[in-house]
């Protein structure tokens, strides 16, 4: 396995009884990466998720994660990633700090660390609130300072930021890039399109348990940007969308050359757009 | 000592979570005023004196709810409560092992069960210099722990608090309704003699009316055998399913 290579799923598969929940999976994470999973709720990714963390046993395939096969990992792996799902919970009775500082003395991590995390999520205010009187957003920041408390070589998100209100979710964002800047890896799955856009190095398009298409968020979008347009704001507030042809080109070269253009921009297709060219289905679009 | 550490984490857990649940700590609590407030009424009937029968009746009472609601409900509960809260999956995620967690979630019901253990012999009125105190500690500690191991089989197969209760009750029903009847039925006091909570409430009566303490056989059996099956069922459990299924 390449030095940098910190998961690597090949060939993976998931039966449960009759139904196939994941075919053939194949994809690496690398250092320093964030990798986004995308796709519609039963897709597949939390099982993936689960079997990479040695939840649950593929049935057949093989998934390495730091360089041992998931099947002969035992509970010490988790020093070394950091789980976060959309149900993980916390001590409600518990304050935030006894929260952080009982996992603090699993992990032997020293005081000052959990001092350093409730700084990064925002919380050192909160510290001695029961954390069963945080808000939702608050919630969610302090089951990521748990996952990061030991800094974990990969952490693994399972829609981090679902219910969560906006504002609350572009400060994970900034934590999670802030992660990365440090040399995190992050495994992220989503059904957010945008929030993978936003944080994603690669993704992978996950439909009816396969990967439909992998690479990276911009490459993507051009590889099916197939019928290039053309947005453009006039001066006289007229809005026209223009495909690509000689004589729009033309069109566009002469409305330039009498500044008659407001603005113009490209209108390569957005991932959400790339995933129902791929998969021809919804991706449950009102989460979006 | 990376054991110890974990060990005392999810023993720290624990005790805070249980000791801060009303619904649970309510057990040990109702366990004192029931044998104090059965005490005083029984001494007021009886014009002051209590006999030996009625000390023995309040020992019977206090021990069988004590090893039942502290052990099947407080240890059940607690479990169910993690599974409620989603913080099992995250302890389990957390490097804790299953025998950390194990250990780790009976210390403080099993030392809360022995502490309360004593409390109901002290305040029954029992005669101090009638109780084999070695005995009694040995008896109770191996009955305390049988009452936990099923307090974590309870545990495994709830869903949530409200299920923990629920199966809970058929335990209840046997191991603390059994032996406290028994000193009104004399089968009941034979099949009394075959539970663990049985084997200490027999001795505690013992004690009560002045009979010298002696191991007997069938006791050591009774709590050996109850001991065994107890952990024999949870590890099949365990194994079908871990703490959680998916």
């Amino acid at each position: 396995m390449e030095q940098n290579v910190l998961l690597d799923l090949s060939h993976i598969s998931k039966r449960y009884k009759t139904e196939l929940a994941l075919k053939d999976i194949n994809i690496t994470l690398h250092k320093g990466e964030i990798l986004g999973f995308l796709g519609p709720s039963g897709s597949g990714k939390t099982t993936t998720i689960k079997i990479i963390t040695g939840q649950l046993r593929q049935t057949s395939g093989e998934a390495k994660i730091l360089g041992t096969d998931t099947v002969n990992i035992d509970d010490s792996i988790y020093e070394k990633i950091g789980v976060v799902s959309d149900q993980s919970g916390i001590y409600e009775k518990m304050t935030v700090w006894q929260n952080l500082s009982m996992f603090a003395k699993i992990w032997r991590v020293p005081r000052i660390r959990v001092e350093e995390v409730l700084h990064q999520v925002e919380l050192y205010g909160h510290r001695k609130k029961p954390a069963g009187k945080l808000s939702r957003g608050q919630t969610q920041r302090l089951v990521l300072a748990r996952a990061v408390l030991h800094k974990p070589r990969i952490l693994f998100l399972d829609e981090p930021t679902s219910g969560l209100d906006p504002s609350t979710a572009v400060s994970i964002h900034k934590m999670l890039l802030e992660l990365k800047e440090e040399g995190m890896s992050i495994f992220l799955t989503t059904h957010n399109m945008e929030e993978a856009t936003k944080l994603c190095d690669r993704v992978a398009l996950l439909y009816q348990g396969k990967i439909a298409e992998c690479g990276s968020p911009k490459e993507l979008c051009l590889k099916y940007n197939q019928n290039k347009k053309y947005h453009l704001l006039l001066h006289n507030q007229e809005e026209v969308v223009l495909e690509q042809s000689p004589q729009n080109i033309a069109k566009i070269s002469e409305w330039m050359q009498r500044d008659e253009i407001q603005c113009i921009h490209s209108c390569e297709p957005t991932l959400e757009r790339v995933f129902l060219q791929v998969t021809g289905a919804s991706l449950g679009l009102a989460n979006i | 000592m990376e054991n110890i550490n974990k060990l005392t984490a999810v023993a720290q857990i624990k005790w805070i979570c249980i000791s801060r649940n009303t619904a649970i700590m309510i057990g040990p609590i109702l366990t004192v005023a029931m044998v104090w407030i059965c005490k005083i009424l029984y001494g007021i009937n009886s014009g002051g004196d209590l006999s030996p029968m009625l000390v023995s009746l309040l020992l019977n009472l206090g021990i069988s709810l004590n090893l039942c609601l502290d052990g099947f409900i407080m240890v059940g509960t607690a479990i169910a409560e993690e599974k409620e809260k989603h913080t099992l999956r995250v302890l389990m995620t957390s490097s804790i092992t299953g025998m950390q967690y194990f250990i780790g979630s009976i210390i403080f019901p099993f030392v809360l069960m022995n502490i309360i253990n004593i409390v109901v012999l002290l305040i029954s009125g029992v005669s101090m210099s009638q109780v084999s105190v070695a005995a009694f500690l040995l008896v109770s500690a191996a009955a305390s722990l049988i009452s936990c191991v099923m307090g974590m089989i309870v545990g495994l197969c709830a869903k949530n608090q409200m299920n923990a209760n629920l199966i809970s009750y058929p335990l209840m029903f046997v191991f603390m309704m059994i032996p406290m009847f028994g000193n009104l039925s004399e089968k009941l006091h034979h099949i009394s003699g075959f539970l663990f909570t049985g084997v200490l409430t027999e001795m505690a009566g013992g004690f009560a009316e002045g009979i010298p303490y002696t191991f007997k056989a069938l006791d050591i059996t009774v709590l050996i055998a109850e001991l065994v099956i107890s952990i024999l069922v949870f590890l099949m459990l365990y194994r079908r399913n871990g703490y959680e299924k998916d």
